[in-house]
């Protein structure tokens, strides 16, 4: 019976422990911070939104990357 | 004819005053702003801004006629950009305009798409954005007419130190906290089972693992979350003062110790919940004091932001920019149309049309002549005009308000917290009294672990809990019964001042009125022949007078003809003149006729509007601000609690005591700027009254943040509805009756709960001390205890429902 409830509480414990990791994760990185936005967040969840992201990654990387080609020319 | 809904902003209109498109029928505009956002939009894809809006209603685009360039001076660039590790360019601003979350995603979405920009995140909170963007690929003029192009607008803020420090307190509460009530939900559900366990019989071995799994959960809450308790403990007893603090630390450390006892083999049974709980519950309280100063700070960076940075001086004919501290006592200043003067100075060289209701509430646009005063913050609603400076700007009124302000909100008085205070002696009295107990016991006993058990029962029973409850509990359900009548209280802690408040003073325009003019009167009869012409003249000015005399042809006559005016030009402050054909029209005040030299006896004490033609006055119109739905039971309602009602504001004696007289009001002030506004709310605080203030404009924030309570109407002013601690969203008078039945009501029980719980804690209290009570029912009567004030609050509501 208590190893049982040893099983029980283990797995509960651990679970519990992995959700909170996740959500200090997510807290540090800064996502709780906009409540409002927060609570609105399933509005910017669609596949569209999706894309844009990704399209925005792409573009800030190709903006990094000729940022760092004029700071090496220029050490040259 | 039926209303309609702007496809844009989602107002409704008249479907006769909208724009609409051939080639497009399904789509109306109340503007030509709306008209030209909603084609950007839809040109860039982005069109299903209006489903993520659903049925909310926006502001119409704003119209900035300020010049962007000033945003890619070198002077703006010191001050406000920053250069990010990656060599990008970042800066903060604060966006105008923004209304719900579809405005944050357009906002962000706009901005994303555009070309060098590598960052731009809105936070919606606080309506503060940063953008990071490539010098090389884009100017910062260039993205703030990007936002400008959808209706927005955006100024720069200085993100000051006690900004950041804020910031990052507020997160790091956040954190604490949310470990806490994580941890406390879990120690929750584990109790289920082990107080039902000593009902129907538990193993030892499963409790010994329940308590494990207990300690396992509260004990970052007491090290993590509780750490700062320990640290208020110790900086408290370093400056010698015994605070909550010291109680919370020292009761959850020696139950924790006690527990630890128990686990490791002990007898007895053990209390990790007591220590999970108690340090959440404060925890909570203490966050929210933090979110409310981050507000505060917030508040003072809108304001500030709203002030220009820089202003444009004429030396030896050349125009240079300056920043607002360089200006010295007779430089002259350049301001041009839709810009705000930035020091207080001297008009030169021409009348000028300044817009001063940002100063004095008045809505209509005040003339100037050589040699009259301009006040800094006023806006040139005129031509451009010159000035010379009388102030530099640290004396400014601007500069003036802005300072009071930071004073105000940085040191609004603090109600006196009945429970904090309660709570700090009973905290001392606990301690001594469970020291006490463990000394009595130990040297008559002389066993320890009973001294121990039996001191322990003492701090938890007589666990801040119910106190700590009996405040936020009671004004909670306040709160939320409030918040579904469409009043937003800022805080929990305005419910008392508010249910204390015996005077309230009430602004007039936006709140005992509506604020829009309406023709109340029409003097002759409108004749078709020359009812085009009247409209025609009506639709040359977008005065407020104008604008209602238009709206009243609009309403009353259908299809009116539209012609041609020519010659139009405004005479200043008096009205229009115009030709159609050889005939010569004139619209305006009684000045106007004065001006033209045409005699006409015509006495009011309304605001008119004559319509002349070739110098015969064929029609005069009397227009009246109506008054608010609701004020003459609003006055009945606070004559019956016995609470004074005055009448605070900017408008001339006339139309003050006209506005009085017509609902019966007896006590009214006028011609008050915002500083005397302010002053007078002061001198009635000095007569020991609770003021309460009322107000919608930018020219009320300083009263407002000078009250004990301030109230803003929710269309009304951005700066008002920041300093206002009670917002009511849907503008209606009897919200503020409904304020003082909530508010008293509430007060009312939380005064109950405390009495209720100061009778438990004095009679379980020695009973526990006489060791007639074991840890465990200590605990259980503490529960019951926080039980019996959660009920009691429960019936605060109960009054409405019946």
């Amino acid at each position: 019976m208590n190893s049982v409830l040893i099983l029980e509480l283990g797995v509960g414990i651990f679970v519990s422990f992995t959700l909170l990791g996740i959500f200090i994760w997510a807290a540090r990185g800064g996502q709780f911070e906009d409540s409002k936005k927060m609570m609105d967040g399933l509005l910017f969840d669609s596949e569209e939104d999706l894309q844009a992201a990704v399209e925005k990654e792409k573009k800030v990387k190709a903006l990094k990357e000729k940022k760092e080609i004029e700071k090496n020319s220029k050490k040259q | 004819m039926s209303d309609v809904k702007c496809t844009h902003c989602q107002l409704e209109f008249d479907e006769t005053v909208m724009i609409t498109e051939e080639n497009n029928p399904n789509v109306y505009f109340c503007c030509n702003g709306c008209q030209g956002v909603y084609h950007l939009l839809k040109d860039d894809g982005l069109d299903s801004f209006y489903d993520k809006i659903g049925n909310s209603a926006i502001l119409p685009p704003l119209e900035v006629e300020d010049d962007s360039s000033s945003f890619d001076m070198e002077s703006f660039r010191q001050r406000y950009i920053k250069t990010t590790d990656e060599g990008f360019s970042s800066v903060d601003l604060v966006i105008e305009g923004i209304h719900c979350a579809a405005c944050i995603w357009l906002n962000e979405k706009v901005l994303a798409k555009k070309e060098g920009i590598v960052d731009a995140s809105i936070n919606f909170t606080n309506n503060k954005a940063k953008v990071v963007w490539d010098e090389d690929t884009i100017a910062l003029s260039q993205i703030i007419d990007t936002i400008r192009s959808i209706g927005y607008n955006a100024y720069p803020y200085d993100q000051t130190q006690e900004d950041i420090k804020v910031t990052k307190n507020k997160k790091d509460y956040f954190m604490r906290m949310a470990i806490a009530v994580f941890a406390s939900m879990n120690i929750m559900m584990i109790d289920v089972a082990k107080y039902a366990g000593f009902f129907s019989g538990m193993k030892d071995e499963t409790l010994h693992l329940v308590h494990i799994a207990e300690f396992i959960f509260a004990t970052p809450v007491l090290f993590y979350s509780g750490w700062i308790f320990f640290r208020g403990a110790y900086f408290g007893l370093k400056n010698r003062i015994v605070n909550m603090d010291l109680l919370v630390s020292s009761g959850a450390v020696l139950t924790y110790i006690y527990s630890i006892y128990v686990l490791l083999g002990g007898i007895g049974h053990s209390y990790f919940d007591s220590v999970a709980m108690i340090i959440t519950f404060v925890l909570v309280g203490k966050y929210l004091e933090v979110i409310g100063k981050k507000n505060a700070v917030d508040t003072m960076d809108k304001i500030r932001s709203q002030v220009p940075h820089e202003a444009t001086i004429i030396e030896n004919g050349v125009k240079i920019v300056v920043p607002l501290d360089a200006i010295k006592v007779g430089d002259i200043i350049e301001v041009k149309t839709g810009e705000k003067a930035t020091v207080d100075g001297m008009l030169i060289g021409s009348t000028a049309t300044f817009d001063e209701s940002s100063l004095s509430g008045e809505s209509m646009p005040v003339e100037k002549k050589e040699g009259d005063s301009i006040f800094s913050g006023t806006i040139n609603s005129g031509k451009v005009i010159r000035y010379s400076a009388t102030k530099n700007y640290a004396n400014s009124t601007l500069s003036n308000i802005v300072a009071l302000l930071e004073d105000a909100l940085a040191s609004k008085p603090k109600i006196e917290d009945t429970t904090n205070e309660l709570s700090k002696y009973f905290s001392i009295t606990i301690l001594l009294l469970a020291l006490g107990t463990f000394g009595a016991w130990y040297w008559i006993g002389g066993d320890f672990e009973q001294a121990l058990i039996v001191s322990i029962s003492v701090i938890v029973i007589a666990c801040p809990c119910a106190l700590a409850l009996a405040t936020p509990i009671a004004s909670l359900i306040g709160l939320s019964w409030a918040a579904e009548k469409g009043l937003l209280f800022k805080e929990a802690k305005f419910i008392e001042t508010f249910s204390k408040a015996d005077t309230v003073v009430l602004d007039k325009t936006g709140t005992i009125t509506e604020g829009k003019l309406k023709v109340k009167e029409v003097k002759g009869e409108i004749s078709d022949e020359y009812l085009p012409l009247l409209y025609a003249m009506s639709d040359g000015s977008t005065h407020p007078v104008s604008l209602a005399v238009k709206n009243y042809l609009k309403d009353r006559f259908e299809n009116i003809e539209n012609i041609e005016l020519s010659g139009i030009s405004q005479i200043e402050g008096k009205g229009i003149e115009a030709y159609y054909g050889d005939m010569q029209l004139l619209g305006g005040s009684q000045r106007l006729l004065e001006a033209k030299g045409i005699s006409f006896e015509f006495e009011s004490i309304y605001t008119v509007y004559h319509f002349v033609v070739d110098n015969r006055v064929l029609l005069s119109f009397e227009l009246d601000d109506k008054l608010k739905e609701g004020i003459g039971e609003l006055m009945s309602y606070l004559d019956s609690i016995n609470v004074s009602m005055i009448m605070a504001t900017g408008d001339s004696q006339q139309v003050a005591s006209r506005v009085a007289k017509s609902i019966g009001l007896k006590e009214f002030k006028f011609e008050l700027s915002p500083v005397e506004k302010a002053d007078y709310i002061n001198s009635l605080k000095e007569e020991n009254r609770v003021v309460v203030m009322v107000g919608d404009g930018i020219n009320d924030a300083l009263a407002l943040s000078y009250s004990d309570v301030s109230i803003a109407m929710g269309s009304g002013a951005d700066v008002a509805l920041s300093v206002s601690d009670v917002v009511i969203l849907n503008s209606s008078l009897k919200a503020i009756a409904d304020s003082f039945v909530i508010s008293r009501r509430t007060f009312k029980f939380i005064k109950q709960n405390l009495a209720l719980s100061l009778l438990y804690n004095i009679i379980t209290i020695p009973v526990a001390m006489a060791g007639y009570v074991i840890p465990l029912v200590a605990a259980l009567s503490m529960s019951l205890s926080s039980l019996m004030v959660v009920g009691n609050s429960i019936r605060i509501k109960i009054k409405d429902q019946s």
